[in-house]
């Protein structure tokens, strides 16, 4: 069906039917990432102790920095699926490209991070070098940072990629709006896996900060 | 769909900002066992600024509303009963595990 043949009332059943399919499949995202949660509150209550002495080891200043960014790239989302609603080509395609920066941005600080924290031996298994108190503790808060956090920069890479590809199919549309409901669906993804990170961030690097 | 005013995006990120800077200053001051619950507090805050004003639930139908709940009933019944699982039985190791 072509666009010009939509009334209001069915743009409104179409976007809210869009809508409705995008909160289905972020519930199973939150069950995905619950069982995730769950193994952590296990292993941070079995021994709390370690659990704080283990988050010392990541790079607080660096995760703070980078929620930041994560925080910034849902604003310039939430302008950008406006943008496509007002019909604004040029801003929609402007906003999606700072939230693919961003995005990318994220993810090379995460790299950085990675690659500290390799290079201090703390990723589990045959290279775990950490021989202090709480050993196995502090080794299972790594083996939690990096599957919650990897899990996590899998699903903002996917956002880059259909953020990206958005913004490119957009730059050939006479009519974004034509585009409203699936960038509507692309902004509801974004903010969930930014959701994702704001638990993420205190778990792991606001533990045991003070003296 | 009616969009929100961009003023209402830019106030909630001053907002998503300054809860930011707010929980890594008290995370670093010794709150005893309420550091923990501070930090999840201002989280739960920030994602349900999020959750209300970019992801829109604020004005969505209650329909929508209600399948956002359901899932933090179904995370809150996972969590209940795994719980109660883990704080009432003793922790029997399987025999390969190293004590």
């Amino acid at each position: 069906m072509s666009e010009h043949t939509l009334g209001p009332a069915e743009r409104a059943w179409r976007s809210e039917t869009v809508s409705l399919g995008m909160w289905v499949f972020l519930l199973t995202e939150v069950m995905f990432f619950g069982v995730l949660f769950l193994a952590y509150f296990h292993v941070r209550h079995a021994d709390p102790e370690g659990f704080g002495i283990a988050s010392r080891h990541v790079h607080e200043w660096l995760g703070t920095f980078n929620t930041a960014i994560l925080l910034t790239s849902s604003l310039s989302m939430a302008l950008a699926v406006q943008a496509a609603s007002g019909d604004d080509r040029k801003r929609l395609v402007r906003l999606l490209a700072v939230t693919g920066l961003l995005g990318a941005a994220f993810m090379g600080v995460k790299a950085t991070e990675y690659f500290l924290e390799w290079k201090d031996g703390l990723v589990p298994g045959p290279g775990f070098r950490y021989s202090g108190a709480h050993r196995r503790t502090v080794e299972e808060f790594f083996f939690l940072y990096f599957v919650m956090t990897g899990v996590h920069a899998i699903h903002l890479t996917v956002g880059i990629g259909a953020v990206a590809w958005n913004a490119l199919v957009a730059r050939r549309e006479r009519h974004v709006t034509r585009r409203e409901d699936a960038i509507e669906a692309l902004g509801l993804y974004w903010h969930f896996v930014d959701v994702a990170w704001v638990f993420l961030y205190p778990f792991f690097y606001l533990v045991l900060l003070y003296k | 769909m009616t969009q929100p005013a961009a003023r209402a995006y830019w106030i909630t990120w001053v907002m998503l900002l300054a809860l930011l800077v707010l929980t890594f200053a008290l995370a670093h001051v010794r709150l005893g066992n309420l550091n923990a619950a501070v930090s999840l507090a201002i989280g739960a805050m920030k994602a349900l600024l999020v959750a209300l004003v970019f992801m829109k639930l604020r004005r969505a139908s209650t329909l929508l509303a209600v399948f956002a709940v359901a899932g933090l009933l179904a995370l809150a019944i996972l969590f209940g009963l795994s719980g109660a699982d883990y704080a009432t039985r003793a922790t029997t190791p399987a025999p390969w595990t190293s004590p």
